[in-house]
């Protein structure tokens, strides 16, 4: 079967054809054409893990360019790293079909939905198969343009299309040192293959300067598309889309591509400690901050997405710190229960008539039981509780960290562990213990000074002098699921994938817990020459599991049992307070510095073609414009402007060509 | 060897080209110059085709006429992109044509197809005599074509502008020509170019300046910055399938005279002129892209994006010196692609404004829900305009930059592509109000007619199956014999 691993992306292909050129006729049962795709995928995918177990890595390549003297070639590859991707992605991606089917039941587009979804669960899994790096770019960018689409799903919202765009935008950033990275790469080797990359790398062929560059640029591209800071800030927009678009896109699957990016190419990464300390600080940085915001965030999703941010920023900070395993299991892991936690977010936002706001929740404990206890499940995972999948992950990143030797990167890492954890249980406690706070009355905090949408509609002004005719008054169909009565457990539609990841999130620890002999370390490593992988000793075990406990119990403290005020950091630093409910205003400060003067160096050459011109002919003499002024009726004598302004750029063009040549001097 | 002793064979796809053209002319004077003419359109996508089929036969041979006109690779494929353009230009006007009833549709015909044969007999030239005979053939049809709507001011305005300065242009570049000439005491490129190292030495500031007129003037033809100011005006006003074809037909044969000129005439003192190039393609681009930031009518924003693709062009010029075949194979791939993005772009916008009538970007208002096949098809086009992957324009783009990098220009291949970047911003404007606004209360489904909806089929198939599948063009070019005279 592993000769077929071709077909894992191919199943969600078909589906998102037959969804393009049917969908409309298919209306509802769409869905399943979505569901039978990935499904079929996912078999697949088991079935070629397991062979991939069992055996060796498998390449067929075809040539598809030749670029000079150079062959690029396309094909498909299966690695010990893809193969394990491949489940994560075709499973996340398989539940969130099935979860989709009830919450988006309501929409009159869910064909489109559909399809998009298909697409870019080909696009993904395409990435993923990439046998050389070229490829891998080309699907990157596919990606992002789903996730574009997704992001800007329900467009009625001015907010959801400004998220698009912006998230769109923000990564190409990212995407400029990515290619500009495999260029340089390509120029030095020859070739975009992994493995004569390595080669040329383990030979010494880069000298380092360029290594560490080509290094760095490669991680620009990482640092765009897995949220990391400075490039963050597109990620908590981008939860405008869908909430299952959330739990896909951006949680399990194509955030983390950055964090695979870094993975495949890990050897070159070694070969660089300045670009390897660059990631671990990046990772640290991200982890830090990221969890700090989170910490005040008042909507669900928004918390979780700072919080997805957070733990990418682990991720990184592992792979930073030569814990290539620690890294990519917490990948896995994180997969799992962030897709378990933005589902069972998106159950409750279904069940509380689409608010989002957790000061409207509370008291839903009773009221949705299996979403509560996976939710709590999740929530166990990510704060690091033995003997659940997110312990395992993080304690050996905790020990990536710390055996490094840098002091300073695992006290980031351990602080940011005691926040994730309280985050996480003042969002549990928030929303499903204390009394139900949705009532009859419509959105309190409708007009709060919230932070919500915030950046995005910023953005949004300044990046679009024109101006769309959106109208405002729509809403999202989906919200508009007619029932008003108390909140109440959904169908097994929007269960069943919540017991299923919640089953991962307990036990896909396991696969790497050392008292089973770390298993999927053995796994990943096979061929690789990455360095012998870093293992805590028990005392780190118990050290983060304190750390989880001590911010579980502070959150029960406060937001459970009100033992301390609510508000009391907040009003004891309320300073603080603001500036991360404002989240360091970098949004402001990204449209004052990058957006708006863009926008403006483009308005001020269109000035100079429009008008200033005009000043210097009236500065020469009006003869200009006398000569033709039979011409020029009614238009302020642009033409003779033009003609000018092209003799004096010639005339410019001459100088600078003398200059050149040296005769002035 | 007298004039008759030639292998007039050679130009046969021109004769057949001139020939037709009349044929066009003459038979729109015996039909009355008024009303609807399909069958004339359809006559001069025919003869079109048979051109390009004569064109690609002169595959096996090359050859020249008395140093003066030459039949190689290179011309084959110029011609070959000018003259499916001109078809392709044609089957969007005819739908245009019928909505506009003032445009006398015979005439407009028979002069598009008299600007293809100035086109191909500039790419053709060898000699700087016929060289400006072609440009001025197809300029002063540009001209005219421009202004065909002459009871509209904008048209007329536009005409009046283009003709001055596309004189201007004319003479900055005869007077750069003359110095040559007066120099070598001859207007044949070959000679020109034999003897160009040894002239450079004697006289750098005459050859010096002969270079820099003829590039003004060529850059206003391909229209890039400082050279640029003409086109928007121009484009807006133009009627617009006329738009479509300034920015590709125009300025493409634009390029092909340019590596004529560079490539048989400066090539040896390179170094002389690369980094000129250099920064014209960084300003180029620079400008264009900013100035399409602010621009909210789909004509004039297509003018800009026009001058920043001009000068991404201009970029494996400057690599041309180190890259050599491999760097015109560059520039030919990204003229296909873009002939066939930009077309099809267009084509939707000739429909789609003209429908609203207005071109204000706010027409293309829920598209997707008026025309499926249309929005999706102007998203390919825009996504490979932009270039991401899997379209052609991304393989062109792709290519250019790494062979700037090859060439050492590392700046330039920064600049670039965070300029690439900039520009999703506005191509993406497209697609957000395509995709992302409802459609004007009173809009309708979109009826799309058939000789549209051809043009953006094929576009459409040419920018994803060269995004996909690149080396059915690339191995044509490693095939090529570029230039018969070296």
């Amino acid at each position: 079967m592993i000769q077929n691993a071709w077909l894992i992306p191919v199943f969600p292909l078909i589906a998102f054809l037959i969804l393009l050129f049917f969908g409309r006729f298919l209306k509802e049962k769409a869905a399943y054409v979505g569901i039978a795709g990935l499904g079929l995928s996912f078999i697949v995918s088991v079935m070629v893990l397991f062979e991939r177990i069992g055996g060796e890595t498998y390449t067929y390549v075809i040539e598809w360019i030749t670029f000079g003297e150079s062959t690029i070639t396309m094909g498909y590859e299966v690695t010990p790293l893809n193969a394990m991707m491949l489940i994560v992605v075709t499973l996340v991606s398989l539940v969130v079909h099935i979860f989709s089917r009830e919450y988006m039941h309501d929409d009159k587009r869910i064909h489109v939905f559909y399809s998009y979804l298909g697409l870019f669960s080909f696009s993904m899994l395409g990435l993923v198969l990439a046998p050389n790096v070229l490829q891998l770019f080309i699907f990157w960018e596919l990606v992002g343009l789903c996730s574009f689409l997704l992001v800007g799903f329900w467009y009625f919202k001015p907010e959801a299309a400004a998220a698009a765009k912006k998230a769109f935008l923000t990564t190409r950033i990212g995407d400029v040192g990515l290619l500009l990275g495999l260029v340089i790469l390509f120029n030095q080797t020859g070739s975009f293959d992994y493995g004569e990359i390595f080669a040329a790398v383990e030979n010494g062929l880069i000298n380092d300067t360029l290594l560490t560059a080509i290094a760095l640029l490669i991680f620009m591209g990482a640092v765009g598309k897995s949220a990391q800071f400075p490039l963050h800030v597109w990620l908590p927009d981008a939860m405008e889309g869908p909430t299952p678009v959330s739990a896909l896109i951006h949680a399990a699957t194509m955030v983390a591509a950055g964090v695979y990016l870094v993975g495949v190419m890990y050897p070159l990464f070694l070969a660089s400690p300045t670009a390897m300390t660059v990631v671990a600080y990046t990772g640290a940085i991200t982890a830090f901050f990221a969890a700090t915001m989170a910490l005040v965030m008042t909507d669900i999703k928004r918390v979780l997405a700072y919080s997805t941010i957070s733990q990418l920023g682990f991720m990184i900070l592992a792979l930073g710190t030569a814990g290539y395993v620690a890294g990519l299991f917490h990948l896995m892991t994180h997969a799992f229960f962030k897709a378990l936690l933005f589902l069972g977010a998106g159950s409750v936002i279904y069940a509380v008539h689409h608010r989002q706001d957790i000061r409207d929740m509370g008291g839903l404990w009773g009221k949705m039981k299996i979403t509560a206890v996976t939710f709590l499940i999740g929530s166990l995972a990510i704060a690091g509780v033995f003997p659940l999948a997110g312990f395992w992950s993080k304690e050996e990143i905790l020990a990536s960290a710390l055996l490094n030797g840098d002091g300073f990167l695992f006290a980031i890492a351990l602080v940011t562990a005691f926040m994730t954890a309280f985050y996480m249980f003042r969002l549990f406690f928030k929303t499903f213990t204390g009394e139900y706070r949705g009532g009859d009355h419509d959105d309190p905090h409708a007009n709060d000074p919230g932070v919500e949408a915030q950046g995005a509609a910023s953005v949004a002004e300044a990046d679009n002098p024109r101006d769309d005719s959106v109208d405002q008054d729509r809403v999202p169909p989906a919200e508009d699921h007619g029932h008003h009565d108390a909140p109440k457990e959904n169908s097994g539609f929007m269960t069943f994938p919540l017991i299923v990841l919640a089953s991962l999130a307990v036990v896909a620890g396991f696969v790497n817990a050392p008292f089973l002999g770390h298993q999927l370390e053995g796994f990943l490593i096979q061929g690789l020459n990455v360095g012998a992988q870093p293992h805590g000793e028990l005392w780190l075990a118990f050290l983060s599991l304190a750390v989880a406990g001590g911010g579980i119990a502070l959150a029960w403290a406060m937001y459970y049992k009100g033992a301390i005020a609510e508000d009391f950091f907040a009003s004891k630093a309320p300073g603080v307070h603001k500036l991360l409910i404002n989240k360091y205003y970098l949004d402001e400060v990204y449209v004052a510095v990058f957006v708006r003067p863009t926008v403006a160096i483009g308005r001020f050459f269109w000035e100079m073609d429009k008008s200033i011109v005009d000043g210097i002919v009236n500065l020469i003499g009006r003869s200009t414009r006398g000569t033709g002024r039979s011409f020029s009726r009614g238009h302020n004598g642009q033409l003779q402007t033009y003609g000018l302004v092209s003799i004096l750029g010639g005339l410019v063009v001459i100088a600078l060509a003398f200059v050149i040549r040296g005769y002035f001097g | 060897m007298t004039a008759f002793d030639a292998n007039w064979s050679l130009m046969t796809p021109e004769i057949v080209l001139a020939a037709l053209a009349l044929l066009v002319f003459t038979i729109d004077f015996m039909t009355g110059i008024h009303g609807k003419k399909p069958f004339i359109g359809k006559l001069s996508v025919m003869s079109l085709l048979v051109t390009a089929v004569l064109v690609f036969l002169t595959n096996s041979t090359s050859g020249q006429i008395a140093d003066v006109f030459v039949v190689d690779g290179f011309a084959m494929i110029f011609k070959l992109i000018i003259l499916v353009g001109v078809a392709m230009v044609i089957l969007i006007s005819m739908n245009y044509l019928d909505r506009n009833e003032e445009i006398y549709q015979g005439e407009y015909y028979s002069i598009l197809l008299f600007s293809a044969l100035g086109a191909m007999i500039m790419v053709s030239s060898a000699d700087l005599i016929t060289l400006f005979i072609g440009l001025e053939i197809l300029s002063i049809s540009s001209y005219c074509l421009v202004g065909f709507k002459k009871y509209h001011r904008h048209s007329t305005e536009a005409a009046i502008k283009y003709v001055i300065l596309g004189g201007t242009a004319s003479a900055f570049i005869l007077y750069g020509m003359s110095f040559l000439y007066g120099l070598t005491g001859s207007t044949s490129l070959r000679v020109i170019g034999e003897a160009m190292p040894q002239l450079f030495a004697d006289y750098s500031v005459m050859m010096t300046i002969s270079f820099i007129f003829m590039l003004v003037g060529f850059g206003f033809k391909i229209s890039i910055v400082p050279f640029h100011m003409w086109a928007p005006d121009v484009y807006e006003g133009a009627p617009t399938p006329i738009t479509a074809f300034l920015s590709v037909v125009s300025k493409i044969a634009g390029f092909g005279i340019v590596l004529r000129v560079m490539v048989f005439g400066f090539l040896p003192v390179y170094e002389e002129w690369i980094f000129i190039i250099a920064v014209l393609a960084a300003v180029t681009m620079i400008v264009g892209n900013a100035i399409a930031l602010t621009q909210k009518n789909t004509k004039r924003l297509m003018a800009y994006s026009g001058i920043a693709q001009a000068g991404y062009l201009l970029v494996p010029i400057a690599a041309l010196p180190f890259m050599g075949n491999f760097s015109l194979s560059m520039i030919l791939f990204y003229s296909v692609a873009y002939l066939m993005m930009t077309l099809g772009a267009f084509a939707v916008i000739t429909l789609v404004t003209e429908d609203a009538g207005t071109s204000d970007l706010s027409s293309f208002a829920g598209l997707f829900q008026r025309s499926p096949y249309l929005a999706v098809a102007m998203t390919v086009f825009l996504v490979s305009l932009a270039g991401l992957p899997l379209t052609a324009g991304f393989i062109g783009k792709a290519q250019i930059f790494f062979g700037a990098v090859s060439a050492d220009l590392l700046w330039l291949a920064i600049i670039m592509i965070v300029m690439s970047v900039v520009s999703f911003f506005y191509y993406f404007s497209f697609i957000k109000q395509m995709f992302m606004t409802e459609p004007k209360a009173n809009d309708k489904e979109l009826q799309v007619p058939v000789s549209l909806s051809a043009v953006v089929t094929v576009a459409l198939a040419v920018t994803i199956i060269l995004g996909i599948m690149p080396n059915f063009l690339l191995d044509i070019f490693t095939t090529l014999n570029w230039f018969a005279l070296f």
